[in-house]
């Protein structure tokens, strides 16, 4: 065991593991947190709180990470490389494992100019820092629990012990690169993979005949992004302005059927547009759950978290795997 | 500050220039037409050639020849300009008639008053002496009088020009023939410092064949003269002309005109061979003149002494291996014409009377001579024309003229003899085919001759000059070869902009900037975009503009009726008429718009654009040409772009960038720019709260 | 070479409002072929603010020169004369930053104001259009990425590109970015070279770059000899 999390020893033993995001607030709001805690318990085996998601200033993720730890839910902090520096970086990740927290998803972090999008002002004029990449901040935590080095150079005593986790985008451009980038991320030491946001099951399908022709679905553990569509303006965004994300006409157009049998009834319109994202994302598990190699499925209900349960019930996958009895200490290596 | 540098830079002559045996500065007086400056362009022709008039009409034009435009459609019509300068300053011309004091106490004697003589006596009064010239005819201009028909000289033309010479004062004396009336010895004794023989070629070959004294057979020279008196023989139906040079067909051409009906031009060359003009021999066989090629005069057939007609031996060949002249026949192979009369065109002699009883020393009726110092073998008796080159055309003539001048001066100044080589100015090569290939293609004007069978009727002249809007279009093809761009090589930062404005691909950078003048069309679009000032345009400088701006515009001096003050760019190509071009300064006030003609307004930078503003322009109004007939691809979007540019600045400054429009002529340019002007003169009102009569709006 | 922007007018008008004399001195190097501070430009410019302070009927004199480039003190000799001779109040740079600073400092009691906005290192990628390329980082990589560089190209400088922002070949802040990373890979598989970015690329030593500090060139075999010395 390298962290000895929840989610650590649901995949080692072999589970399909599933996943959740909780968004934090935009302000200080504890029992905000706690609230969406609350709702998500038992739903998955691990919940990322995101960091500065698309350049946005919420609850720092570490911080809400410990709120609901509290709660009995395992997080997996989010940590971007715009906002830090290696410094920053390191030392929050050993203020992090100190304070119990065992996942960590590494992930370059959206350009700050994203952050001033729709009715939100951000702050497209900060410095990024981008010291350092996203796969050298795997390899600067794999440094940390494995070497106990930081990344200079200087001894780390008690090493954190984290699972480390990155991002995958398997239909970025350009597509063929994407395995080989990867593989980069493997080698660094990612434990575990969170996908983009996957609709095309298909287009994914022909990536994981190549990563698992590299031997890497061995070597980490591939957990497929499902993003919740809540309707056919979200679908249509997802296709126009997300990279990296495609979507099928066939889901397109089934959001758009369900949005039109209920005529004029704007209330309708939008409970069927629900209903049917949620089938949706109930199909797309299964679907992924299919493809070897995957090893779990992660669930990004933005703002509708509370609709996680009842996804994770329906695609089958309630309750999840109890593995206290599996515990072991983490590895000495 | 852009400099205007280009304009002092030594560059070769344009090919039109070089190629003029006289070197008039061809290119200047086409820009000049374009500018309206016609009188300027008269001073220019003057200067070089004292028989512009007449060269106007007849001249062979080597300068056509060599227009580079010759590689891209058709030569500029370059005579006919000339002839439209002469056309439209006659009243100027005689204005400015004066009469030169004799400032030097020397007397020269001027034997001859063909172009040659004449052109010498001028240039000799100008420079202040009193010159006496003795012609043996009643009437002056030599074989510009005699041997060129009225159809294509009509005897004003060439009076016009032999009367500009008399009136600087110098002497004429007709029916004096030297060597017969007067002795040379004789104008020694009567104190002339220097004379010269200029008395041309005037006689009139003749041929050693049977029967050629037979009534009815005529020398070409006393014929020409005397069709000239109006005092014809008359011809007969049948006509045959012996000879194929220019004036074998002037010959031919008269006998045509005095009714023979049948009129054979026999010539010992064939057609390929034939030295007469091309022209000359197209409109003789539009005026129905026939020619029979490859033939000699055999013998001449009379009855009761007058001619029948005339026998022809074919002719095998003209010039021999080494080149001269030495026809061989084919005796065997003989034709017969019919003839009422025949006319003998096939050469001229000179004649040295005026030699008689002097120590001047000719050998046969060559004078003995130096062509490089025009020295006979008396000091101070000079020679110069065709007497002694052979035959000539006329403007060569009056390139001899002028060398007689200077070596009768020098020789006068110093007792010694000056050499003159002459040598030919180098020019520009070719314009390179691919350059040319760019270059819009306008057809040239030529306007039609009268219709052949008008022409024979009698002697009037056969072609009419430009009318001003023609010239001004004919002027608009003038490549304006050698004013093109010049770039500073300090200033230049190699960016390479140049090259890739340039239409025609002529601007090349290997350290910095050089556009070769062989190739530059002198559009200047390099010149207004370049971002380090360092092109400058020899033909259009940017401060000369700006002085004229200045001139016409004097700052703030608003009239009485507030109305906006306009400074409206326009394209002199436009113009069909002077009118539009001269800007009279209080023609601005009046209006309230001040014009400034460019020679194609692409060439305004950004900068000239705004230059009006800073004088206190309300506004400034740019006309292009008609949409689509800009001379210079790219141009007319280049010039868009600027002016966007231009807007973009007098926005970021608060004034307003609608205060600048750019028109498209439409039409006419007379009434279409005046339409404009109102137009945007009402928008600029309403912006500065002014009414278009002057009143303030809304106080 | 450097490419900047030229400022509006405004603002420029704004700098030299309180001064009676001044002087626009433009750049024949960078800022010539880059359009932004040519002598050309300082014609414009110099017309521009002449117009406008007309406009509100004050006197103003507004003088105009170029040098070829305001980084070298020999060619600045020429203005820094020039203003003591004409007493000029202040001078207009349209120079990069490089000459606002060095011509001020060789000035020193009469201020001189910025006429532009330096934008960065680039080459001009068609005629009119000039993108960056060099983030100046004092220590260059581009035999790693096939020639392009990841600091200057890409919005997040990312070392091991490209991240999951890059779609159309385009970065995820702008569809008039490109993602350096797609023009790496595709270079690289030109190159056959492709199979080098399967390397990790260690986090990188900035302090060669501006975050080490203002840095400095010498070449010592360039500094004046003494005179009297005539030996090398």
């Amino acid at each position: 065991m390298k962290s000895g999390s929840n989610l650590e020893r649901v995949l080692t033993a072999g589970h399909f593991a599933v996943t959740a995001e909780l968004g934090p607030p935009m302000d200080c709001d504890a029992d905000a947190v706690l609230e969406k805690a609350k709702i998500l318990k038992g739903a998955a085996d691990a919940y990322n709180i995101t960091d500065n998601q698309t350049a946005v200033v919420r609850m720092s993720s570490i911080a809400a990470a410990v709120l609901i730890a509290g709660e009995g839910l395992e997080p997996v902090m989010q940590m971007t490389c715009r906002d830090r520096n290696r410094l920053a970086i390191q030392s929050d990740v050993l203020g992090a494992a100190a304070l119990g927290i065992k996942n960590c998803l590494c992930i370059a972090g959206d350009h700050q100019s994203f952050g001033s999008a729709g009715r939100l002002k951000g702050h497209p004029g900060a410095k990024n820092v981008y010291d350092v990449d996203s796969i050298q901040l795997v390899s600067i935590l794999k440094g940390m629990r494995d070497e106990g080095q930081q990344q200079g150079g200087d001894p780390i005593a008690v090493r954190p012990p984290l699972l480390i986790g990155a991002a995958w985008t398997p239909m970025g451009d350009p597509v063929e690169f994407r395995p080989i980038r990867l593989k980069k991320k493997v080698e660094a030491g990612a434990d575990f993979i969170q996908t983009q946001g996957i609709y095309d099951v298909g287009q994914f399908e022909e990536q994981m005949n190549i990563v698992r022709g590299m031997g890497l679905h061995e070597r980490t553990a591939i957990l497929a992004g499902i993003i919740v569509p809540k309707s056919l303006g979200m679908l249509k965004y997802m296709r126009s302005a997300v990279a990296g994300v495609s979507v099928p006409d066939e889901l397109m157009e089934r959001m758009s059927a369900a949005k039109k049998a209920a005529g004029d009834d704007k209330k309708q319109a939008r409970r069927n547009q629900e209903e049917e994202g949620i089938t949706i994302t109930v199909e797309l598990i299964e679907q992924v759950r299919n493809i070897p190699g995957v090893k779990g499925v992660h669930i990004q209900a933005i703002e509708w978290e509370r609709k996680v349960p009842e996804i994770v019930e329906r695609a089958g996958l309630m309750p999840r795997p109890d593995v206290e009895q599996e515990k072991n200490a983490p590895d000495e290596a | 500050m852009r400099v205007d540098s280009a304009a002092e830079q030594q560059v070769d002559a344009a090919s039109c220039v070089a190629a003029c045996p006289v070197q008039t500065d061809t290119r200047l007086y086409v820009e000049l037409i374009t500018q309206g400056k016609y009188e300027d362009a008269l001073e220019l022709l003057l200067k070089a050639n004292p028989f512009s008039s007449v060269c106007g009409r007849i001249c062979h034009h080597p300068c056509e020849q060599k227009c580079r435009r010759n590689r891209v459609d058709a030569p500029v019509g370059l005579r006919l300009l000339k002839r439209f300068i002469m056309e439209s300053t006659v009243d100027y011309r005689l204005s400015r008639r004066e009469r030169v004091e004799a400032t030097r106490s020397e007397r020269i004697a001027i034997i001859g008053s063909g172009p040659g003589g004449l052109t010498a006596a001028h240039d000799l009064a100008e420079m202040g002496f009193a010159v006496v010239v003795y012609e043996k005819w009643d009437t002056p201009g030599g074989m510009l009088g005699t041997a060129i028909p009225r159809y294509r000289l009509p005897y004003e033309v060439l009076k016009e020009d032999i009367d500009d010479v008399l009136s600087l004062g110098v002497e004429l004396q007709t029916g004096c023939e030297i060597g017969r009336d007067l002795q040379i010895d004789d104008l020694r004794d009567q104190g002339f410092a220097a004379i010269l023989i200029a008395t041309g070629l005037p006689e009139s070959r003749t041929l050693g064949v049977p029967g050629i004294d037979s009534g009815g057979v005529l020398l070409a020279i006393p014929f020409l003269r005397a069709v000239g008196l109006g005092d014809a023989p008359s011809l007969g139906e049948r006509v045959v002309v012996i000879g194929g040079g220019n004036v074998a067909f002037d010959v031919a051409r008269c006998a045509r005109r005095l009714g023979a009906e049948k009129v054979t031009l026999v010539s010992l060359e064939s057609q390929q061979e034939m030295p007469a003009w091309e022209w000359e021999m197209e409109e003789a066989l539009q005026e129905e003149v026939e020619i029979s090629y490859s033939w000699g005069p055999k013998a001449v057939f009379s009855e009761d002494g007058v001619v029948r007609g005339i026998e022809m031996k074919k002719c095998t060949a003209v010039f021999d291996d080494t080149g001269r002249f030495n026809p061989r026949f084919d005796e065997g192979d003989v034709s017969t014409l019919l003839a009422d009369s025949i006319i003998l065109a096939i050469g001229q002699r000179g004649d040295l009377t005026c030699i008689a009883g002097s120590a001047v020393k000719a050998s046969g009726d060559r004078l003995e001579f130096d062509p490089e110092t025009l020295a006979t073998t008396e000091p101070g008796i000079f020679a110069c024309g065709e007497v002694v080159t052979g035959p000539g055309a006329a403007v060569e003539a009056v390139r001899e003229g002028h060398r007689a001048a200077r070596a009768i001066l020098h020789y006068l100044d110093t007792g010694e003899l000056l050499k003159q080589p002459v040598t030919e100015p180098p020019s520009l090569g070719d314009i390179p085919l691919d350059i040319a290939e760019k270059i819009k293609r306008r057809e040239p004007i030529i306007p039609e001759l009268v219709p052949a069978e008008k022409r024979v009727r009698d002697f009037s002249e056969i072609e009419r000059g430009f009318t001003e809007a023609e010239a001004l279009a004919e002027a608009k093809r003038c490549l304006a070869c050698t004013t093109g761009a010049l770039a500073d090589e300090e200033k230049c930062a190699a960016c390479l902009t140049c090259v890739r404005i340039c239409p025609f691909g002529v601007a090349q950078v290997e350290r910095t900037a050089v556009m070769p003048q062989e190739q530059c069309q002198a559009c200047g679009l390099c010149a207004a975009e370049c971002p380090a000032a360092a092109i400058a345009l020899k033909r259009f400088g940017t401060n000369r503009m700006r002085e004229e701006i200045g001139n016409i515009f004097p700052r703030m001096e608003r009239g009485e009726d507030l109305q906006p003050l306009i400074v409206s760019y326009c394209c002199l190509f436009e113009v069909t008429s002077r009118k539009l071009v001269r800007a009279e300064p209080s023609a601005a006030a009046e209006t309230g718009v001040a014009r400034v003609m460019v020679p194609c307004v692409a060439r305004l930078s950004v900068v000239d654009i705004l230059a009006p503003f800073e004088l206190g322009a309300d506004g400034v109004v740019i006309i292009s040409c008609t949409e689509g007939d800009c001379l210079y691809p790219t141009a007319e979007e280049r010039l868009s772009a600027r002016v966007q540019k231009a807007k973009g600045v007098l926005d970021e400054i608060g004034l307003g960038g609608e205060r600048i429009d750019h028109w498209r002529t439409e039409g006419s340019a007379e009434v279409s720019w005046s339409a404009f002007w109102e137009i945007s003169k009402r928008k600029l009102a309403a912006l500065d709260g002014m009414s278009p009569a002057g009143m303030e709006v809304g106080t | 070479m450097i490419v900047g922007e030229r400022k509006p007018l405004l603002e420029l008008k704004g700098f030299i409002e309180d001064y009676h004399k001044v002087l626009i001195v433009g750049c024949g190097t960078c800022a010539t072929v880059c359009f932004a501070g040519g002598e050309s430009e300082v014609e414009v410019v110099g017309s521009a603010l002449r117009i406008a302070f007309l406009r509100e009927g004050k006197e103003r004199e507004i003088l105009e020169d170029c040098v070829t480039r305001q980084c070298e003190p020999e060619f600045v000799e020429k203005v820094v004369q020039r203003v003591k001779e004409e007493g000029i109040e202040a001078v207009l740079s349209l120079a990069c930053g490089v000459g606002v600073n060095f011509v001020a400092g060789q000035l020193e009691d009469v201020p001189v104001f910025p006429g532009i906005n330096t934008k960065f290192f680039g080459a001009t990628v068609e005629p009119g259009v000039w993108v960056e390329m060099c983030a100046g980082c004092g220590n260059c990589m581009l035999h790693l990425t096939g020639g392009i560089c990841p600091v200057a190209r890409c919005s997040k400088s990312i070392l091991n590109g490209p991240c999951g922002g890059s779609s159309d070949g385009k970065c995820e802040i702008s569809p008039d970015v490109d993602c350096a990373w797609v023009l790496i890979v595709e270079r690289m598989k030109k190159l056959n070279t492709l199979e080098h970015l399967s390397q990790i690329l260690e986090p990188r030593d900035w302090s060669t770059s501006r975050h080490g500090g203002p840095r400095r060139v010498v070449h010592e075999e360039l500094k004046p000899v003494e005179t009297g010395n005539e030996q090398e």
